[in-house]
């Protein structure tokens, strides 16, 4: 189902990304298209094909892609002498695209000499690629040749054997367009069936070879063109129709000239063949309708915009959105200078947005011949009854009420203070019809003209769609910033189905707030400048104790080691007993380095480091220490 | 009460300089010098702050390191213990003094910042 979307004023055409979305999401029941060649594509393609052709292929693509959108190169005459000065006669491309191109001309003929026919039938057989039998095939038709169909089947069929893939069998079917009726196409139109087995889904929204745009759009012309020579109803439902129209109508600008001729193939094949014809209904511009303008205009067309020549469109029914009620039903719509119209107004729909189901008839090869749009239908809204009043808290003093009528302002301004309520009671109804509307925006607007504050809040409506304003002076003077002062006020309305959105300035309020401890600068206006700077504080270092300190405690703690020194003198300690053997002069001098090494080390060293040199060192000590020791032992013992 | 704690003490003393041999009183020495390092470090922290507290941690713990490991090679050294440490002579003690030490330098060292 197609979801057109038209909100606002702008959007002739509906949003590709937007239905592509909408139409997934909401699941397909029956599939409508969601691309097609508007006109403006369709001139963009034969842009594309009118460009001047420097060679056959490019020729052959230029005007039959042009004669099947049914325009025509720009000289005729040029083209046949440019088609008749590259013939090479001995080569099959050469003869197939000057062949068909020429076919497509009015009063040009292609020269045919004896070897053409030789040359050609040779081309037909197992041995040549299947482009070479159909361009043989095509070649042969269109010069007028006889050719047996027969045996170009049996060509083609053990051909599509051996070559298992789509392109190639695409031709097959193209070629077996060209084979007489009485021929044995059966299997050849089988293959439509298989191939389209082939196509991948995407997203339930396109149907495509991975082979391409160009292959998909080949295809679609070889099963139709074909379906139509066997006089067989192709294969294919209703959705896979559609999603092959979207795959192959969803790219807008084309890469190159046999992409352009295929996409022009498919849209000939699809707009006039004898089974499927798929339909787009369309709005004209926005699908919006009012009492300025009652009528809803809706275009039907092919895949090419073409208006379709007998179709009838009815309404086969229109509900509301919001209330679900059936307004519309099995209404037919009438067909003026090609565009359909009906008059919505008529059945005195209220505002809002309606959906339509509308059918398209009168051709039974319609395809997608049901669909859904949204229409919108607006209004003008009117504030009437608009009361300002003053109300007291306690409600001791009687209220103050005036009337205020649109677009008017009322004459005095009003005052409150934080004993009062300003109250505002109005009613918006239909300007067209009197219904009471709620429309989406309702707000009441304060503005301080000397300040530039702005408050803004909205205005509901109870059960029997009054609308009340209630401002509680004391007790929303936090969004004032508490600055009393003159506030103008504003009341705006707003809505989709509103033609006429109101911006009233209603009436001056004085407001007076009781204590007045707003700020003399306005906090938003600084909300968006550069704050301050932010200074990077470095980590201050830890405060250290004085020099005098820390050196005298050096010196105390180093003081025990004199006494230490002292007692061991007093005690008689010596070194009288140091044996001068190599051992212990190797232990003595390794262990001072171990500690040299320590304190290289803390300065220097990192522990990896440390450890290497203390491995070798220590290795060293180790072994000297142990000598010296062992000796020390037999000395003590020998002693004993 | 404070007579039999002066008595004891002096006792102590007695005993102490008489019946300790000389390698002994040299390793108490050795262990009096750690004593005092290690708290006059420890004074130190207390009267001015903990800062910086690695250096202080490595200062301390090298003292008291220093000083098992001193009580240790005190116990095994010592003759009337030789019973409890049978398999180890005193060469052997001293030589395990050393590698012990060697580890808590390299510790302490790390350690000191």
């Amino acid at each position: 189902m197609i979801y057109l979307y038209i909100i606002g004023v702008d959007m002739a055409q509906p949003r590709v990304f937007c239905l592509v979305l909408l139409t997934v999401a909401l699941g397909a029941q029956a599939l409508t298209p969601s691309h097609h060649l508007s006109l403006s594509d369709v001139d963009r393609l034969k842009g594309l094909l009118s460009q001047p052709f420097t060679d056959l292929a490019s020729a052959y693509y230029s005007i039959v892609g042009l004669s099947k959108l049914g325009a025509s190169v720009a000289d005729e005459n040029d083209a046949c002498q440019f088609l008749k000065a590259q013939l090479d006669p001995m080569s099959v491309d050469s003869l197939f695209f000057a062949a068909e191109a020429s076919q497509a001309i009015a009063d040009c003929e292609m020269p045919v000499f004896n070897e053409t026919r030789d040359i050609l039938l040779a081309a037909v057989s197992e041995d040549s690629t299947v482009t070479q039998i159909f361009r043989a095939v095509s070649a042969l038709s269109s010069l007028g040749l006889p050719l047996a169909s027969q045996e170009v089947v049996a060509a083609l069929v053990a051909r599509i054997a051996k070559e298992d893939n789509v392109l190639a069998i695409t031709t097959a079917l193209q070629t077996a367009t060209r084979l007489s009726q009485q021929a044995e196409l059966g299997g050849i139109l089988e293959e439509i069936e298989d191939l389209a087995a082939r196509l991948d889904d995407l997203g339930g929204v396109y149907l495509q070879f991975e082979e391409g745009l160009e292959a998909t759009a080949l295809f679609v012309t070889a099963a139709y063109t074909l379906s139509d020579h066997a006089d067989t109803e192709p294969p294919l439902k209703e959705d896979q129709v559609i999603q092959l129209v979207n795959s192959v109508f969803s790219k807008k600008s084309w890469d190159s000239r046999s992409e352009a001729f295929s996409v022009a193939c498919a849209a000939a094949a699809l707009s006039s063949n004898r089974f499927h014809v798929p339909v787009i209904v369309s709005t004209q511009g926005p699908a919006t309708v009012s009492h300025s303008q009652p009528i809803l205009h809706l275009l039907v067309t092919d895949i090419l915009s073409n208006p379709l020549a007998s179709a009838n469109l009815l309404v086969e029914s229109a509900q509301a959105v919001a209330s679900k009620s059936v307004v519309l039903s099995q209404a037919p719509f009438s067909l003026r200078n090609g565009i359909f119209e009906l008059n919505f107004m008529a059945s005195q729909p209220a505002s809002g947005y309606y959906q339509f189901t509308v059918a398209v008839t009168g051709d039974s090869r319609l395809v997608a011949n049901q669909v859904e749009l949204k229409v919108k239908v607006s209004t003008e809204v009117a504030v009437t009854n608009m009361d300002l009043s003053v109300v007291d808290k306690d409600q001791s003093i009687g209220t103050k009420t005036s009337r205020v009528d649109y677009p008017f302002k009322a004459k005095g301004s009003f005052t409150a203070d934080s004993h009062q309520n300003f109250a505002m009671n109005f009613q918006l109804v239909d300007a067209n019809t009197g219904v009471e509307l709620t429309p989406h925006q309702t707000f009441v607007r304060f503005h301080n003209q000397k300040t530039g504050q702005e408050v803004v809040f909205v205005a509901e409506p109870d059960s029997k769609n009054l609308y009340k304003f209630e401002l509680d002076t004391a007790e929303r003077k936090s969004e004032f910033d508490s600055m009393s002062g003159t506030y103008v006020l504003h009341l705006i309305v707003g809505d989709a189905t509103l033609e006429n959105p109101i911006l009233w300035n209603v009436a001056d309020v004085v407001l007076k707030f009781l204590d007045e401890e707003a700020p003399a600068a306005i906090q938003s206006k600084t909300l968006y400048m550069p704050k301050p700077d932010i200074q990077h504080l470095f980590r201050e270092p830890e405060k250290k104790p004085p020099t005098v300190v820390s050196n005298t405690f050096t010196a105390l703690v180093l003081s025990p080691f004199l006494l230490l020194l002292i007692l061991w003198f007093k005690l008689g300690a010596n070194i009288s007993n140091f044996s001068l053997s190599p051992s212990s002069v190797l232990f003595h001098v390794g262990h001072a380095c171990m500690l040299g090494l320590m304190y290289v080390y803390w300065t220097h060293l990192n522990m990896f480091q440390t450890l290497k040199y203390l491995a070798i060192i220590g290795s060293l000590t180790f072994l000297a220490g142990n000598r010296m020791l062992a000796q020390k032992a037999v000395k003590r013992l020998a002693s004993k | 009460m404070s007579n039999s704690v002066i008595s004891v003490i002096s006792r102590f003393l007695e005993e102490y300089t008489t019946k300790t041999s000389n390698k002994l009183k040299v390793v108490d020495a050795y262990l009096f010098y750690i004593l005092l390092t290690g708290a006059l470090q420890f004074l130190y922290c207390l009267l001015v702050g903990t800062f910086p507290f690695n250096s202080f941690l490595a200062g301390f713990i090298s003292c008291v390191g220093a000083f098992i490991l001193g009580v240790c090679l005190r116990i095994q050294i010592n003759p009337d213990n030789k019973g409890d440490f049978l398999t180890i002579s005193q060469e052997r003690a001293f030589a395990d003094f050393l590698l012990a030490h060697t580890v808590l330098h390299l510790v302490v060292i790390n350690f000191i910042g």
